[in-house]
């Protein structure tokens, strides 16, 4: 088996590691890969940076990870906070907490319960979004979207009155796709073949081609039936 | 040489295909990354792409996608140079390149011996070029050997071959795309080709 050709990587407590090309990788506690690291499998748990780029099949993290470079993941599951400086590339990725990205996104299918600041664009087969915090990306490109937002505390309902700035919304410059079904979304154009703007919403343009449903309480500036 | 531009609504209307598709394509790296022109228009950005290689780019697509799976597809259109190989007998032929151009560069090669694609490659381009009689027989040779020595430093780069002649003395030079290029007065450009399109033109008559 291939598998018990490369070394296994664990770190458990304060350690730094050099990357590489391993095995099965896990990091308890404060752990750090200086360069690029190839893994097999990826599972962090604590306080985690990789000085270079990350690509493994399967990432399970807990807490808080920092990658300097690329990601490239298959299956993946993040609870807590993820910052990436490249961009971002992956099959199935699920995120519990805030990711954070600089570069761009492509993933087959991501599920998001929490923030995002994605820096690029996104690209992104199939998206799911639970709000709960907010939500910033360049322009999202996909087959189909779906943003909904958790029951506002009323604590965060006070302070979204006080400082807007802060209001639990996904905001981005445009969304394409075949199936949009928006909630609480603030953006310039909206160009789908089924379009729902949902509760909440604040579109300049919409450009559909065989549905547009718009809820009462969204805002449109104008929606545009084109193609036959 | 400015290339004509396809909005992508133009794009997607022409072709009947939807956002989805496209963005799909993309992540599967069936459209490379380069293609995607930004430009702001009064309605706010808007994303172009070269019109004549998107159009055929996405023809081959649809004729394909039936049969092979989108993965199988991406290794078929990636600019990445295949590992086909052929004997010279075989390649005279299919026809692939014409037996004038064999006999030419190729005649102290015995019938036996065995190309590599970038050989067959660079066959090919200056057999294209003779075919549309934009160049002679000398500055083939002269051709054959820029290529020779400079394109495998692109390596799995796109780049695009420019043919240019003034006062009758010609030049060639290979250039990473994408890129914008102004010549003086008396410049002829005789030929401008995309590699990227040509490997993808000789892998469909290989295959």
């Amino acid at each position: 088996m291939e598998y018990s050709e490369k070394p296994d990587l664990v770190i458990n407590g304060v350690t730094t590691a050099s990357g590489g090309d391993y095995g099965k990788v896990r990091i308890d506690g404060v752990g750090t890969v200086e360069g690029d690291i190839v893994a097999e499998s990826f599972d962090a748990n604590g306080m985690t940076k990789v000085r270079g780029s990350l690509a493994t099949d399967d990432m399970d993290c807990d807490g808080m990870i920092t990658i300097d470079g690329h990601v490239s993941a298959g299956k993946s599951l993040v609870d807590g906070l993820m910052k990436i400086k490249g961009s971002l590339k992956a099959d199935r990725f699920t995120v519990n907490g805030m990711l954070k990205v600089k570069g761009d996104c492509e993933i087959e299918e991501l599920r998001m319960d929490g923030g995002f600041t994605i820096d690029g664009s996104m690209n992104v087969g199939r998206l799911y979004v639970m709000l709960n915090g907010q939500g910033r990306t360049r322009e999202i490109g996909c087959e189909s979207i779906q943003v909904r937002r958790k029951r506002r505390t009323p604590w965060a309902a006070l302070i979204t009155w006080v400082l807007p700035r802060y209001a639990i919304e996904l905001h981005t410059s445009s969304i394409e796709g075949d199936d949009i079904d928006l909630e609480h979304t603030e953006t310039e154009v909206v160009r789908g073949n089924r379009v729902m703007i949902g509760k909440g919403c604040r579109v300049d343009l919409v450009e559909y081609r065989t549905e547009l449903k718009v809820h009462p309480s969204a805002k449109i500036g104008k929606g545009v039936k084109i193609g036959g | 040489m400015e290339r004509e531009l396809i909005s992508k609504k133009e794009l997607l209307d022409e072709k009947g295909i939807s956002y989805g598709q496209l963005y799909r394509w993309k992540r599967k790296q069936l459209i490379p990354e380069e293609w995607f022109i930004r430009k702001s228009t009064f309605t706010g950005q808007e994303t172009f792409f070269p019109k004549d290689l998107i159009l055929a780019r996405i023809d081959k697509i649809m004729n394909m996608k039936d049969d092979l799976s989108l993965d199988e597809l991406a290794d078929k259109l990636s600019p990445l140079l295949p590992a086909y190989e052929m004997r010279k007998s075989d390649l005279e032929k299919r026809n692939i390149v014409s037996s004038i151009v064999l006999q030419r560069f190729a005649s102290e090669d015995a019938s036996e011996i065995v190309y590599t694609f970038d050989i067959l490659l660079y066959f090919y381009v200056v057999d294209k070029l003779l075919q549309a009689g934009e160049m002679s027989m000398e500055e083939g040779e002269h051709l054959l050997q820029t290529l020779r020595e400079h394109f495998p430093k692109f390596e799995t780069k796109p780049c695009d071959l420019v043919f240019i002649r003034k006062m009758g003395v010609s030049s060639f030079a290979l250039l990473s795309v994408p890129v914008e290029m102004y010549f003086e007065n008396g410049v002829k450009v005789v030929a401008r080709l995309s590699m990227t399109e040509c490997i993808e033109q000789l892998k469909g008559k290989l295959v």
